[in-house]
């Protein structure tokens, strides 16, 4: 009982703490161009307005329009529960937890480029192709990651793969899960999510033809993801483990903080990249990960 | 039981080709008494063995079940079965008047043969049932043999299986020299015997279609009748994966092959996967992702072997039970998925993805099901393909953090398994989004129907075996680990080393909660009205179907970063002045080892013969001259010996 007590509170926390980190990137970007800049909150604002509008659908998509986005969502959930959240543990913590995450992740990209396909148009075909493409070297580059982790550690399970720091090893992981993370929630510079249009590439090009419920739904999914990598990141690099549970808290709310407006900043301070540069980026933030895990394999037992 | 099996597939044989109904009915309770034989093993009956009475070659046949049979076993019940009954539906007599009976005979004796491959324990009959099983694949490759690159392709099969063959043969030849006779079993206490494995390896390597040996899989594959492919490509290839665990489970294996397997199953997944995703056929595409997942499977049984050679259980025993699961569930989601591809081609006779599309609304249950497969075959939880490649990461990442030196094979196979994870997604996406979703492309398309109910019941069942294993993993748990002591038996017993109930549970959790979260989002987008209307796609006023991204263009990212390796060839006459009259782009990835190695072999090869050819051309004075000619030379060779 307490066990599902538990897993219910994590769930709410980060269903509700999830869309106030692109509220606090606008406000970095909108501090750095000297604007106003919206309210922190306003991703609640849209989310609870999109909620209450009714849906358009392409005349050519099946129901599996409307159920790719929510089967999404229930996956990146899942990926959050799995994700211990700093002194307090894991949610459901189990040998090989870590691959179940990243498979999660798999599924969730699964149904949104499926979505995406299903409008049959061009332009969506085109996001949902760079999606499937660019994750291949995504996921490398968060595997090799989650192997450093698993030999700094010595472990297959998320709370004790996380407790300890990536060791000597833990700037290259940090600015390779850096690059991972922008290409993952498709930012700045592999994305722009500020334009609707020809700029945008990836992700919002793929929901262009989404609207009310589902497109609410699919907002609040890129949210969580994003809160997941930033906390993934997060508790990779510092060693929660040995501190005290206040401190490991405060350690966390603060790095989770300092990626977002990281985020923030990369994205005020550079222009989105050309795209044939995008799989160069990236299989740098893999090699970044690859000398991670060779300089946790020659550090010895941890 | 299997003397049920037999006489009903006999039975099934005999009169099959006159009388269908009672050939399904017949092969039916054939197939379900394999099955249930199998079944009997994992429930803890105790291996059986027999010896006949009779010599057949001079050798009395002698037959074994084990846990490593009975896994095979069980397989070719489930899906010969249901090939069976989708072949009512699909390859009916009235459509095939002359080749469905001849379908129905060899599906018969291929299912026989197989059953005999994986019972037989003598060198001798195994050779003599894994030729007939050859032969009849052979046969039921080219049941529409009207079709010139359908004969194309069985020839190539037989060609490569009986180069496969012949390294089988002299094989089992040379193992009956050395031990003196033609029975089989374990023979780890005789180290002398280790370097035949590489035989071995290379005969069963080119049934399974290890890298680069898969040469002939991919056209045998995709120009089968569908259920045929399904068959193949879920059975036939794991009689490959079978004589590899079974025979380096019985001999005392080299200390290179595990890391030999472990690499070619690591290379093979990648690149095999890398084809596919380049393919436009849809049979094309689910062929050479048959060729990713046998390198899956090869890369967890070269993790046993490693496992077996450095004494450690734990992640060994997770490795082989992780590719014996993959053998399982591969035969399950690839038949499924080869069913599902049969149905669309029964339907709009075409296998070319960019005439298809929009195949959801007149094929609904076929467009469910290839997406249930196509998430099972890209290792998405909660389906059974995520839990086998689970267990194979799960014992790699074990090696890796333990710091063993194997190490140094599963890092980079932990890599090449992710690419090759990735990749798998972005090929079943594009081959469901390309076939099912969107606009129909041609008027075939348009006008497709859904498939009869023998096909559709074959491939419910299939889908809810893929559902099971996903939910319940822990259930088939003793049937694998019977297996895996079956294959080395100081890992017998024990619970699993992994905690399969635990995933079990997140997988039925995940099930529920998005079959939940759909229709609840379906509700509430009716609830708040949902209207219908053009696609948007930032303000096309009349998007066409032809407007369509097409599979080509969905793979062309990933596909160019391997270009280089497989040499794409690309022909473009670009748009020209300011009236173009004609443009194209044809792209086609080459059959690289097919086309550049094998070919330009064959080819000379073949010049070579031709010029021989030449000598023989019926006038006697030119063959009286070589007569004395090769009679001096017999003289000299003596006389030079002689002085010697």
């Amino acid at each position: 009982m307490s066990t599902l007590l538990d897993i219910l509170l994590r769930l709410t926390l980060w269903i509700l703490l999830a869309p106030l980190l692109p509220g606090i990137i606008n406000q970095v970007k909108a501090w750095v161009a000297g604007r106003r800049g919206p309210p922190v909150l306003q991703l609640y604002y849209d989310l609870s307005r999109l909620w209450r509008k009714s849906v358009v659908m392409s005349t050519l998509a099946s129901p599996g329009f409307v159920a790719g986005p929510a089967v999404a969502w229930v996956a990146l959930v899942g990926a959050a529960i799995l994700l211990p959240i700093g002194p307090f543990g894991g949610g459901l913590s189990f040998k090989g937890d870590v691959i179940l995450l990243v498979y999660l992740l798999a599924v969730a990209r699964f149904c949104t480029t499926w979505a995406a396909m299903e409008t049959g148009s061009a332009f969506e075909g085109m996001g949902a192709a760079r999606e499937v493409s660019y994750a291949v070297l995504t996921e490398a580059a968060l595997i090799t990651a989650i192997l450093a982790l698993s030999v700094e550690s010595g472990s297959v399970a998320l709370d004790r793969m996380l407790a300890l720091s990536a060791g000597t090893g833990a700037v290259l992981l940090a600015a390779g899960l850096f690059a991972v993370l922008l290409a993952e929630n498709c930012r700045v510079p592999f994305d722009d999510p500020n334009t609707h249009l020809e700029l945008t590439m990836i992700h919002e090009v793929m929901v262009l033809d989404h609207s009310g419920p589902p497109l609410a739904v699919i907002l609040h999914g890129a949210a969580l993801k994003l809160l997941l990598f930033a906390v993934l990141l997060s508790e990779a690099v510092l060693p929660m483990g040995r501190m005290s549970p206040l401190a490991a808290t405060a350690a966390l709310v603060g790095a989770v903080g300092a990626v977002t407006i990281g985020v923030g900043l990369v994205e005020s301070l550079l222009a989105r990249f050309a795209f044939r540069r995008v799989p160069l980026l990236l299989t740098i933030a893999f090699l970044l990960c690859l000398f991670a895990l060779l300089l946790a394999w020659k550090g010895g037992p941890a | 039981m299997l003397l049920v099996a037999l006489v009903a597939c006999v039975a099934a044989i005999v009169p099959g080709p006159r009388w269908p109904r009672i050939w399904l009915a017949c092969m039916v309770v054939g197939t379900g008494s394999i099955l249930a034989a199998a079944v009997a093993v994992f429930a803890g009956a105790p291996d059986w063995e027999w010896w006949s009475a009779v010599r057949v070659g001079g050798e009395r046949l002698h037959l074994r079940l084990d846990g490593l049979s009975a896994w095979f076993m069980a397989l070719l019940g489930l899906v010969g079965g249901l090939g069976a009954i989708y072949a009512r539906g699909y390859w009916p007599d009235d459509a095939h008047a002359d080749s469905a009976a001849r379908g129905r005979l060899w599906w018969g004796v291929m299912i026989l043969s197989m059953g005999f491959v994986l019972l037989s324990s003598n060198g001798l009959h195994f050779l003599i049932a894994w030729e007939l099983f050859a032969l009849s694949g052979f046969f039921l490759i080219t049941l529409d043999r009207q079709r010139r690159e359908i004969r194309a392709a069985g020839w190539l099969y037989l060609a490569a299986s009986h180069a496969g063959t012949l390294c089988l043969f002299a094989f089992f030849a040379a193992l009956a020299g050395r031990t003196g006779s033609w029975e089989l079993g374990p023979m780890r206490a005789h180290p002398e015997l280790g370097p035949l494995f590489w035989l071995a390896f290379a005969g069963f390597a080119v049934k399974a279609g290890l890298f680069p040996l898969h040469i002939w899989l991919p056209s045998a594959h995709a120009n089968a009748p569908s259920h045929v492919s399904a068959l193949m490509s879920g059975v036939a290839i794991k009689m490959g994966v079978y004589g590899l665990i079974r025979f380096s489970g019985w001999l005392p294996t080299p200390a290179a092959v595990g890391w030999t397997i472990t690499g070619i199953g690591a290379a093979t997944a990648l690149l095999g996967i890398a084809l596919a995703l380049a393919q436009n056929d849809l049979k094309r595409l689910l062929a050479y992702c048959s060729v990713e997942n046998v390198g899956i499977i090869a890369v967890g049984l070269g993790g046993g072997l490693l496992g077996a050679a450095d004494g450690d259980a734990g992640w060994g025993r997770l490795l082989l039970a992780g590719a014996l699961l993959h053998v399982w569930n591969h035969g399950l989601f690839k038949a499924l998925l080869f069913f599902a591809a049969g149905s669309v081609l029964h339907a709009t006779g075409t296998r070319e993805m960019s005439r298809l599309g929009g195949l959801w609304r007149s094929m609904p249950w076929t467009a469910v099901l290839f997406t249930i497969g196509a998430m099972a075959v890209s290792g998405l939880p909660p389906l059974n393909g995520f839990v086998s490649e689970w267990m194979i990461y799960l014992g790699l990442f074990d090696v890796v953090a333990g710091r063993s030196p194997a190490a140094w094979a599963a890092m980079p196979a932990v890599l090449m398994l992710a690419l090759a994870g990735a990749l798998a997604l972005a090929a079943f996406v594009k081959a469901g989004a390309v076939v099912f979703l969107g606009a129909p492309r041609t008027r075939v398309a348009a006008e497709a129907h859904e498939c009869g109910g023998s096909m559709r019941g074959a491939m419910v069942v299939l889908a809810a075996g893929c559902l099971a294993i996903g939910l319940a993993p822990a259930v088939f748990w003793p049937a694998a680990g019977r297996a895996v002591a079956a294959w080395n038996p100081p890992w017998a017993a024990g619970a699993p080393p992994a905690p399969l109930p635990t995933l079990g549970l997140a997988n039925a959790v995940l099930v529920t909660l998005a079959l939940a979260a759909g229709a609840g989002l379906w509700a509430s987008a009716r609830a708040r009205g949902l209207r219908r209307s053009l696609t948007w796609d930032c303000g096309y006023a009349s998007p066409a179907a032809r407007m369509q991204y097409t599979g080509g263009a969905m793979a062309a990212i990933a596909v160019g970063w391997f270009g280089w390796i497989f040499g794409a060839e690309r022909r473009q006459r670009r748009p020209r002045g300011p009236f173009p009259a004609g443009a194209h782009r044809i792209e086609r990835m080459p059959e690289a080892v097919l086309e550049r190695l094998i070919g330009p072999v064959a080819g000379a090869v073949m010049q070579v013969a031709g010029a021989a050819r030449q000598l023989q051309h019926g006038r006697l004075q030119y063959y009286l001259v070589y007569l004395a000619g090769g009679l001096t030379a017999l003289g000299t060779l003596v006389l030079v010996g002689e002085m010697k």
